[in-house]
């Protein structure tokens, strides 16, 4: 167990709850903590519980825990949702003046902290600054060093002017001092030691997004669609910077076509969406394999079926992603475990896409697409960033692609799979792209050999990459375990640290998170090693345990969780252990 | 641009496989006319087309083209436009491509003004899955899907243009050649979304809508003293539910095509080997 502060602030949605749990945390990853934030959110703009949560600590923190040290609640029902993590000495701070809490009851075991938020934000120069009141008296209690406050609330109001700036910080100031002037018991029991690291703060989206430009991505349109919107709304602006646009079409079905439009005259495109946006994309899953255009296409998941629960976390399109689309479509399907992988795997993704001029779909989670977390900005170190665009032909090398009348073959049937790409506007490149099936030149053919020949090629494609690239995991634990445990999407995380849980409880695991899906490593042998094998992941019917099944013919156990939470780690490592006693039964 | 470019050379040599005496032989020439008249070559010239009779063109034309799905062919050649804005995009449709199943993308595309040109082939049904009802039927029209008629009035295309902000609207007849070739050619030279609907007459399964009827009723607005930069007159005629016109319905002569007020100059093609020199910069952001 590393030694960490759970702290978390909570009310109505429209409070500002979102921007001071991104102050905190900002101010906590500047004075060099790690840091890992969660969201409860509802899927309405004003009103209904929402939540801001900041796990943080000196060592690096991958996962929720179910506990809470520190709250601010700025409404009654903010403490009653968190009842079940508050524990012994969990310190609640909230303003007894405000007439809808006068009522509150802090249970016995627990610290209630009134500080009049509001009055003490009036008197630093408007209520509005109440909540940073709230970070002040924060800061005492964690015994935070208050000066660390001060560079985050310059980076959120530095644009209202120094004034409000000042303002900021003397209402967390008065926070701070209510705290200490108030209650004399003047330690809470925390130490929040700081150090000289500099780390950066981002979620999976702003990772996603941060990754497509890195790798050259020029082109991006997409609709509004939770949790997927962060992508696009960190795309715009920054794309211009490089001479690339972010279009906001009109509908998902528009958005996918125009990024298809895009790639095909060159540029590198991507669209995102989450579920429902991806069921609107299906249509032109099958135009884009059969052109053979580079298309990367994301995939932040939420509860479904239909609109399901739009702010909740779920893996349920797996299967949509492996097999979406009618016919039969090559594609790879990649989906990053971590926050930090999420800028890596869209830098793959790209070069997937133009190698084998493909559709590839980049799959993320709502849980990592929402969690901010802390790494040394090393971790996106650009230097490593390696573009790799494929076969694509100009003037010069074009003839090696024509035919006897000096037509140019889009899709000749290589070898390997690949044909080349012309750009729009080469020289003698001029050629049909369709989503019918087609000859070399890209013309329509109903031909039986063709046909079978041009399906050869395109699945080829998969078996060259198979060959050619690592789908390779990655590994924790003891590998010679017992326990085989399998996860992939955000759960590794909260798995490693509940490795940690399991330990305790004297429970040796071997763990293998996978970040690709379609191809996908070969667990045969990991699998035959191990007495069990578990795969954890969040859906109910275990749609990654299916293909694992179908790929080794074999049964293997699973824990799922499917009530729209993600897993938290000591909850992850009881349902693992759980899951090892069942079958000792059975045994 | 090569002067020297003919219209010949954006035929393919692909024989097309339209019912003898379709329109859309007509349309296609004349877009194969406008665009070598326009200065354009096969190798810098972008065909899309959807599905339906219309969606073939880009076999039988010479260029660069995407033969997409139905009705989406619009949200491609904006796509195309803006990721290289030097290439000449042109997308063909049907009226059941375009103003059914793409009515959507039409009135997004009309809005956003990018710099293209959207021909659109109306024969009034729908022919490729031979003869049922299409969004610019008759009320009256009895097909295999409606035998007592669609009991809905056709769309308006050129209404719904107009009204979406359309900067230039026009409407030609493939049979007169010429003039369809001229509407088309000030399409592409139109700064904005160029858009022609095109009466291409279905010699197979529109008894009523045939080029006789169309030859017989047609009116130029040439002749009718029409002044396209006029929205209110363009208006009126739009909306003049019994007139079929040729000509230019409507044109903006102010337009600013959407790539432009967006600032897209330059082909996003090119992009560096690695990450760009100054995307650490990105990274720092996160501080």
């Amino acid at each position: 167990m590393p030694d960490d502060l759970n702290w978390a602030i909570g009310g109505e949605a429209g409070d500002g709850i979102d921007s001071t749990g991104k102050i905190f945390a900002q101010a906590l990853s500047r004075a060099g903590r790690h840091v890992f934030t969660s969201k409860d959110f509802a899927s309405r703009i004003r009103g209904g519980y929402t939540a801001y949560k900041v796990r943080t600590s000196v060592d690096r923190v991958e996962s929720v825990v179910d506990r809470l040290d520190v709250l601010i609640a700025l409404t009654e029902r903010t403490i009653d949702e968190n009842m079940d993590e508050l524990h012994e000495g969990s310190v609640i701070i909230y303003d007894g003046e405000r007439t809808t809490m006068q009522d509150v009851e802090i249970p016995d075991e627990m610290i209630g902290l009134e500080v009049p938020l509001q009055r003490l934000a009036e008197e630093a120069g408007g209520a509005i600054m109440a909540n940073v009141v709230a970070l002040g008296a924060a800061c005492e209690v964690t015994n935070f060093p208050i000066a660390n406050l001060d560079e985050s609330l310059k980076k959120r109001f530095g644009d209202k002017g120094e004034a409000i700036v000042e303002n900021n910080k003397e209402a967390a100031r008065k926070g701070q001092q209510f705290v200490q002037e108030e209650y004399e018991q003047d330690d809470f029991g925390y130490d929040m030691e700081t150090t000289d690291n500099d780390y950066v703060l981002l979620n999976g989206d702003q990772a996603i997004g941060m990754g497509a430009l890195a790798a050259g991505c020029r082109f991006y349109s997409g609709y509004p669609i939770t949790p997927a919107t962060d992508v696009m709304e960190y795309l715009t602006g920054r794309i211009d910077q490089y001479g690339g646009k972010v279009v906001q079409a009109e509908d998902e079905l528009s958005a996918i076509n125009m990024a298809l439009g895009a790639a095909r005259a060159g540029a590198r495109a991507m669209t995102a969406t989450s579920g429902p946006g991806i069921d609107l994309m299906t249509e032109t899953f099958g135009l884009v394999a059969q052109s053979e255009t580079p298309l990367v296409i994301c995939d932040v998941m939420r509860s479904g079926p239909s609109t399901g629960m739009p702010t909740k976390q779920e893996q349920g399109d797996l299967n949509m992603t492996l097999y979406g689309g009618h016919g039969e479509i090559p594609r790879f399907v990649v989906a990053p475990t971590t926050v930090s992988e999420c800028f890596w795997k869209t830098v793959e993704a790209f070069n997937y896409a133009e190698k084998y001029q493909t559709p590839v779909f980049l799959v993320s989670d709502l849980a990592m697409a929402v969690t901010e977390q802390t790494f040394p900005p090393e971790e996106f170190d650009m230097d490593e960033v390696e573009i790799e665009r494929g076969k694509v032909v100009d003037e010069g090398d074009l003839d090696s692609w024509t035919n006897e009348k000096g037509q140019f073959q889009p899709h000749f049937p290589a070898a390997d799979g690949i044909s080349p790409r012309a750009f729009p506007g080469t020289d003698n490149g001029a050629h049909m792209t369709t989503g019918l099936e087609h000859d070399a030149l890209g013309r329509r053919t109903e031909d039986t050999e063709i046909r079978q020949e041009q399906v050869e090629k395109r699945q080829q494609k998969v078996e060259t990459a198979r060959e050619e690239e690592d789908w390779d995991y990655r590994e924790y634990g003891n590998p010679d375990a017992d326990t085989l445990v399998v996860s992939w999407g955000s759960n590794e995380g909260a798995m490693r640290e509940g490795m940690e849980f399991l330990e305790e409880e004297g429970i040796d695991v071997r763990f293998i998170s996978v970040p690709y899906i379609f191809p996908r490593p070969d667990l045969s042998e990991e699998i035959e090693q191990a007495e069990q094998t578990i795969v954890v992941e969040c859906n109910a019917t275990g749609q990654f345990a299916d293909v694992i099944e179908h790929d080794v013919l074999e049964r293997v156990d699973r824990v799922n969780k499917y009530n729209g939470v993600r897993f938290k780690a000591d909850e992850l490592a009881e349902a693992i252990e759980e899951a090892i006693s069942e079958a000792e039964v059975t045994a | 641009m090569s002067s020297d470019v003919r219209f010949t050379d954006f035929k393919s040599d692909k024989q097309p496989t339209w019912c003898p005496g379709c329109g859309d032989f007509g349309t296609m020439n004349g877009m194969m006319k406008a665009l070598a008249e326009t200065g354009n070559s096969p190798d810098d010239t972008f065909v899309v087309a959807g599905i339906g009779c219309s969606g073939k063109i880009g076999t039988y034309m010479h260029s660069y083209a995407l033969h997409g799905v139905h009705g989406r062919a619009l949200p491609v050649g904006i796509g195309v436009k803006m990721a290289n804005p030097n290439l000449e995009v042109m997308v063909a449709g049907g009226d059941g491509d375009g103003y059914s199943i793409g009515a959507g993308h039409f009135i997004h595309a009309v809005r956003r003004n990018v710099d293209m040109t959207y021909v659109v082939m109306d024969n009034r049904i729908y022919g490729l899955t031979k003869g049922q009802a299409s969004p610019t039927s008759r009320e009256d029209f009895e097909t295999s899907t409606t035998p007592e008629g669609p009991q809905q009035p056709p769309v308006n295309p050129k209404a719904l243009a107009l009204a979406a902000g359309g900067t230039f609207i026009a409407q030609s007849f493939s049979s007169n050649s010429q003039r369809h070739a001229e509407l088309v050619q000030e399409a592409i030279e139109h700064d904005g979304f160029g858009f022609v609907n095109v009466y291409s007459p279905c010699v197979t399964f529109n008894d009523v809508d045939t080029y006789d009827y169309f030859r017989d009723t047609i009116v130029d607005l040439d002749e009718e003293d029409h002044d396209p930069t006029d929205r209110e007159q363009a208006k009126d005629k739009i909306l003049e539910g019994d007139k079929e016109y040729q000509g230019v319905l409507y044109r903006d002569d102010n337009s600013v095509p959407f790539e432009q007020r967006e600032g897209i100059e330059e082909s996003m093609a090119d992009i560096p080997d690695g990450a760009p020199e100054d995307a650490m910069d990105l990274v720092r952001e996160f501080y």
